[in-house]
């Protein structure tokens, strides 16, 4: 709990923290600028959070903005943190976090081919990676409706058959 | 220098699930190596988004076949860090019987399996009854063999049916009696031996570059990094058990340590018959009213507990409604398994490359989702 | 660990080639397949005496694999709804959560678990008690209490306690906090038997989402669609939707009338009259009148309005409301409800001429020349006497007298009731129930103490009254006689009144469910008392018709019969009618005879020829 304290306290002396959420009592999650984000993960490295656990992102389509979520992990207090930051849904770029750590650039890529941010720096990420031969806006977008998308796409299966009756053959 | 494409997969029986590896070998040795996951993409993500809380229960399983409840775990983890939800003391222990027994039952299937990228078939077949042994179990508790959908948020869907404490020590006590057997089967192997020692080697920069967490990073940082140790969740702060690691990361060194971890599941199954409350409720409220219009409170939470392959956790988002903002799932191999492949299968002998895919743990399902 | 390589270690596995096999041989997995866990999740059987078809199990299907399908062979009662769920196993994932959230314990997973078929469509299934091949399977996994999806118990109701209220007339029930609202509303599976049931088909699901998800100006659009005093039957409605409610079959039924009442007690004002005033449109053309303001006449009034026709509503008494005003007591219906309902009736542009009684002050054929379409909401304000001896003494009083009275009192018109230390009450309907727990106020107000008993003929469970009369006034003090017939109103030497002599009742209705109720005569019950009030039911009054006019509405036991659907008089057909005068009394029932006139009105009127300029 100590060393909990310590770090809100350090990250808060050192940065423009938007807000701070606590969610378990070995988690915290830090809201910043998208521009501070890359010194906060190096920083964050250099202290023990060297693992990168986890880059998604979320789309809150109703404030016209992505959320990038970084996960990191530091193993000897065991205390996970949340970096997330916001960007501008209708332009959403990012500067790769590759060079601090380099197990992010497939997390780039997912977060590319299921939202359409892109990372700049990071040139594979615009290559597909899961859906091949995509033909529509990046899949999880809340914009994007999976059962319309199916229904243009694929023959309706017609399941008005009757049921089998008692005791009838077919 | 002449260069030849090679596909490795969908299907392989090397390979947990549908994956492809696209292999570019001189010789017999790989150039260059590209994952192409997606084979089993199902969108779980986006159908979380548009289910109710509780009817995810039925979908995330299928995440994992081997070990489908650490699915139901962290997903019930999340919401009751979110709904601030007090799991009942008893529910907590049975959630761990239940996640030892789905650990041992992927370790050994694991373990057995080596058999399947070495060419020795008799392991992956003695591995599949010992999990069947185990499935028993799983089906007496939770009515179902594979998906459980057992672990729900609040607790367990139900408590355990009488006598089954017994039937769980009988399970045991013949797993235990046998391990001996297996030991002489694949981990005094020759084959074996001389396939994976000084195989596949895994040097703890590189594990840590990639984020590999699991039995990868501690057979190789020789740290005991376990979430059970260091974030504890369930009682696990109240059983006894080692977390086994090592300095030296090879195939063989991995595949043991599997064979120590089904030991320690073991022993910490036979505690917690021992210590969990006998009797009391299993399942706390999750919200008022009726299961179609039972809410979340708003927040953000990452929550995460060891599986069989490490770091396994869900991003879980919501908005205060009956059904999830947004899910996002972090498999344990997803590491190794995409980035691992491309940059640190190279070099690796193109008969040695089911065993590093197995080894490493590269399970295709929680990497596409 | 020390593991050498070891040549021979692995050749010990050979001794299992002379070792039985434990697994299990081909044939035997369709011959003879292993017996599955007693939780095992298998094919589903569905009870259908159980079932009532509400569909709980395909909303929660996480693959919507259950289809409700209609079936001819079932009726179509309240309470339930004439499909049966069919299962798509080609999806179903066999999670169990229809069987968890199952509102009346019909569906079931067996143990068995072997199917096979080339045909696709061979895996869609509509489960009967014996499951899919017909053959008899254990059950397997049921619900139990932990696996439950439902939420079984009503939230409380906060209310005056028996002895708070029992010396005035404040209304009882507090009406639902916001936090207890949402809760109760989150009880609602939303299967709609409820509004099936309603007579005025009431949005009621849908107004419960609305209270769900705290958008009560949604919740009034939905109230106002098919009820225009959504505050009354808020508080009063005989709630026959939560006699069906699909949750009462396991527990306790929604409280949907408290839930009714939450929405407009608790909608800001302006939210309110916006959605309200919004609902007006220009369309139709012409002039209706409407005799009596009473629900019926109301509903009518305020839908008509709604279409844009010009109404003026004719009221004998001095408020309008009828029944609503001056039958039902205050403690369960307060003026200031009443007047909210009706003021945005009045705002839409209804005209009601309170004290102007048609037949008296103005005459039907008036009213006939001057609009286009007349409609009568008379309701049911005579009393209806009890023919036994002494039943005419001075202080043996009638209910649809008295009622008035308690209500003028309570308003403070009038400033004395005449009530002794001590009565009897003789009926068992809801009204008689008014009629006694008045009583028990108006004495404990003059006395300090209260003596009412109550006859009926009826025994406690054929007790035509809601169940919560019946306990609330036990809790008040009521002394019950049930099942027992009165036969005479006892005298002293002096001419007082001094009780009611009855007989045990056997049973009321004879073979052909007449009337015709037959009692033990040995069996004497004396209930004491110096007054009695008699509540065995209402009756109209036509004075207001000449003959001719009878004699075409065909009035038998008091209700007009020649009716149409529509609500239109047959022959008559300037002439609509609704209520209590074609339905018997009923608030909610002329409610939606209102709606139902107003509809036919419209329609008749559209038909241009029949307007007059």
């Amino acid at each position: 709990m100590n060393s909990m304290n310590k770090i809100i306290e350090d990250i808060k002396s050192k940065y423009n923290v938007l807000n701070i959420e606590q969610p378990t009592k070995q988690q915290v999650s830090f809201d910043f600028e998208s521009r501070d984000i890359h010194a906060i993960l190096a920083y964050l490295k250099s202290i023990g959070w060297n693992q990168l656990t986890f880059l998604t992102c979320v789309d809150f389509i109703d404030d016209k903005e992505f959320q990038l979520v970084f996960i990191l992990m530091n193993w000897e207090t065991g205390i996970t943190i949340q970096v997330r930051t916001r960007l501008d849904r209708e332009k959403p770029l990012f500067k790769t976090i590759v060079p601090i750590f380099p197990g992010a650039k497939f997390y780039e890529r997912d977060v590319h081919e299921f939202f359409g941010v892109e990372f700049e720096g990071n040139e594979d990420s615009k290559k597909g990676l899961f859906l091949e031969l995509w033909d529509d806006i990046p899949p999880m977008r809340k914009d994007f409706d999976p059962q319309k998308y199916s229904d243009k796409k694929y023959a309706k299966r017609d399941y008005n058959v009757d049921f089998k009756k008692e005791g009838e053959e077919r | 220098m002449r260069e030849l494409k090679l596909f490795l997969g969908p299907n392989h029986p090397g390979m947990h699930g549908n994956f492809s590896v696209h292999l570019y070998v001189d010789g017999d040795i790989v150039k260059r190596a590209r994952p192409l996951p997606g084979m089993l993409h199902r969108g779980f993500e986006k159908l979380m988004e548009r289910r109710l809380w509780t009817n995810n229960i039925a979908l995330i399983p299928r995440i994992c076949v081997v070990e489908p409840d650490i699915n139901e775990m962290v997903y019930a983890m999340g919401a009751e860090a979110l709904g601030n939800i007090e799991v009942p003391e008893r529910a907590h222990w049975i959630r761990m019987i239940i996640l030892e027994l789905a650990r041992i039952g992927i370790h050994m299937m694991a373990f057995g399996g080596i058999g399947g990228p070495t060419g020795l078939y008799t392991g992956p077949n003695w591995a599949i009854t010992e999990r069947d042994l185990i499935l028993d179990i799983f089906e007496e508790i939770t009515g179902a063999r594979v998906y459980h959908m057992y672990i729900v948020v609040g607790g367990v869907r139900k408590d355990l049916p009488k006598g089954i404490e017994k039937k769980i020590e009988n399970v045991l006590d013949k797993l235990e009696g046998r391990l001996s057997e297996y030991e002489d089967l694949i981990l005094r192997n020759s084959t074996i031996i001389n396939r994976t020692k000084d195989n596949i080697v895994l040097p703890e920069e590189v594990a840590r570059e990639l984020g590999v967490t699991g039995i990868g990073l501690r057979t190789s940082s020789g740290k005991a990094y376990d979430i059970r140790k260091v974030d504890p969740y369930a009682r696990y702060d109240q059983v006894e058990f080692e977390v086994p690691v090592a300095n030296y990361s090879d195939a063989y060194t991995r595949l043991e340590t599997k064979y120590k971890e089904v030991k320690q599941s073991i022993r910490i199954i036979r505690q917690v018959l021992e210590k969990m409350p006998k009797d009391g409720p299993v399942r706390a409220k999750v919200s008022t009213g009726s299961a179609l219009k039972w809410r979340i409170p708003k927040g953000q939470v990452f929550s995460h507990i060891e599986s069989s392959r490490g770091e396994y956790g869900y991003y879980i988002v919501s908005d205060g409604s009956r059904q999830p903002y947004r899910i996002a799932v972090r498999g344990a191999s997803y590491p190794q398994g995409l980035l691992g492949i491309e940059k640190y299968l190279p070099g690796t002998r193109l008969d040695d490359v089911a065993i590093w895919l197995d080894t490493m743990g590269v399970c295709a399902p929680e990497i596409d989702r | 660990m020390g593991n050498k390589k070891n040549f021979f270690a692995p050749i010990k596995a050979w001794k299992y080639l002379v070792k039985k096999p434990i697994s299990i041989p081909m044939e035997d997995i369709f011959e003879n397949p292993r017996e599955a866990a007693d939780r095992y999740r298998g094919f589903h059987a569905n009870d259908w005496e159980k079932c009532i078809g509400c569909g709980t199990c395909s909303e929660i299907c996480p693959t919507n694999a259950i289809v409700m399908q209609e079936r001819e062979e079932l009726p179509d009662e309240d309470g339930s709804k004439p499909e049966k769920p069919a299962i798509d196993y080609g999806r179903c994932t066999f999670c169990g959560l229809c069987v968890d959230i199952c509102t009346t314990n019909s569906l079931t997973m067996t143990k068995e678990y072997v199917h096979i078929s080339k045909d696709v469509d061979d895996f869609y299934f509509l489960p009967k008690e014996n499951g899919i091949h017909d053959i008899k399977y254990e059950n397997a996994y049921v619900r139990d209490e932990v696996s439950e999806l439902l939420d079984l118990k009503r939230y409380d109701m906060v209310g005056l306690e028996a002895d708070e209220r029992k010396d005035s007339f404040i209304e009882i029930v507090k009406g639902f906090s916001k936090e207890t609202a949402i809760a109760e509303a989150s009880r609602c599976v939303e299967c709609g038997i409820c509004t099936k049931t309603c007579p005025a088909t009431m949005n009621i699901p849908e107004y419960i989402l609305s209270i769900w998800k705290d958008d009560l100006e949604e919740g009034v659009d939905w109230l106002y669609k098919t009820n225009p005093l959504p505050g009354v039957c808020g508080r009063i409605c005989t709630h026959k939707c939560e006699t069906a409610c699909a949750l009462g079959n396991r527990g306790e039924a929604v409280s949907i009338r408290w839930l009714k009442r939450y929405i407009v007690d608790n909608t800001p004002e302006e939210d309110y009259e916006k959605v309200v005033l919004a609902n007006v449109s220009k369309g139709g053309e012409g002039k209706v009148a409407i005799v009596g303001a009473g629900p019926a006449g109301i509903s009518a009034g305020y839908y008509l309005r709604t279409m844009g026709y010009e109404v003026d509503i004719f009221e004998a008494m001095p408020l309008a409301g009828g029944v609503m005003r001056y039958g039902i007591p205050q403690y369960r219906l307060p003026d200031y409800s009443l007047d909210k309902d009706i003021s945005f009736i009045e705002k839409i542009g209804v005209k009601i001429h309170t004290n102007t009684q048609v037949g008296k002050d103005i005459q039907l054929e008036e009213l006939h020349s001057k609009y286009d379409v007349v409609f009568l909401g008379t309701g049911f304000f005579g009393a209806r006497g009890l023919n036994i001896p002494n039943s005419d003494h001075k202080d043996v009083h009638l209910a649809m007298d008295f009622l008035p009275q308690v209500r003028d009192f309570a308003r403070g018109v009038i400033k004395d009731i005449d009530v002794h230390k001590s009565a009897v009450v003789i009926g068992g309907g809801n009204v008689a129930f008014d009629v006694a727990r008045s009583l028990i106020r108006l004495q404990e107000i003059k006395y300090g103490k209260s003596d009412v008993k109550l006859i009926a003929l009826e025994n406690e469970e054929q007790l035509p009254a809601d169940r919560e009369e019946y306990e609330e006034g036990m809790e008040e003090g009521i002394k019950y006689q049930l099942g027992c017939g009165p036969q005479e109103v006892m005298l002293d030497d002096k001419g007082n009144i001094k009780g009611v002599k009855g007989f045990k009742c056997l049973s009321i209705f004879d073979g052909q469910h007449r009337f015709n109720p037959q009692f033990d005569t040995s069996d004497v019950k004396m209930v004491e008392g110096t007054q009695v009030y008699v509540s065995i039911g209402q009756s109209p009054d036509y004075s207001y018709l000449d003959k001719e006019l009878e004699e075409k509405l065909g009035i038998t036991r008091g209700k007009i019969t020649k009716i149409g659907k529509n609500r239109q008089v047959e022959g008559v057909d300037w002439l609509f009618a609704g209520g209590d005068i074609v339905q018997g009394p009923d608030v909610i029932h002329g409610i939606a005879d209102g709606h139902e006139a107003a509809k036919a009105i419209d329609e008749y009127l559209m038909n241009g020829k029949n307007k007059k300029k």
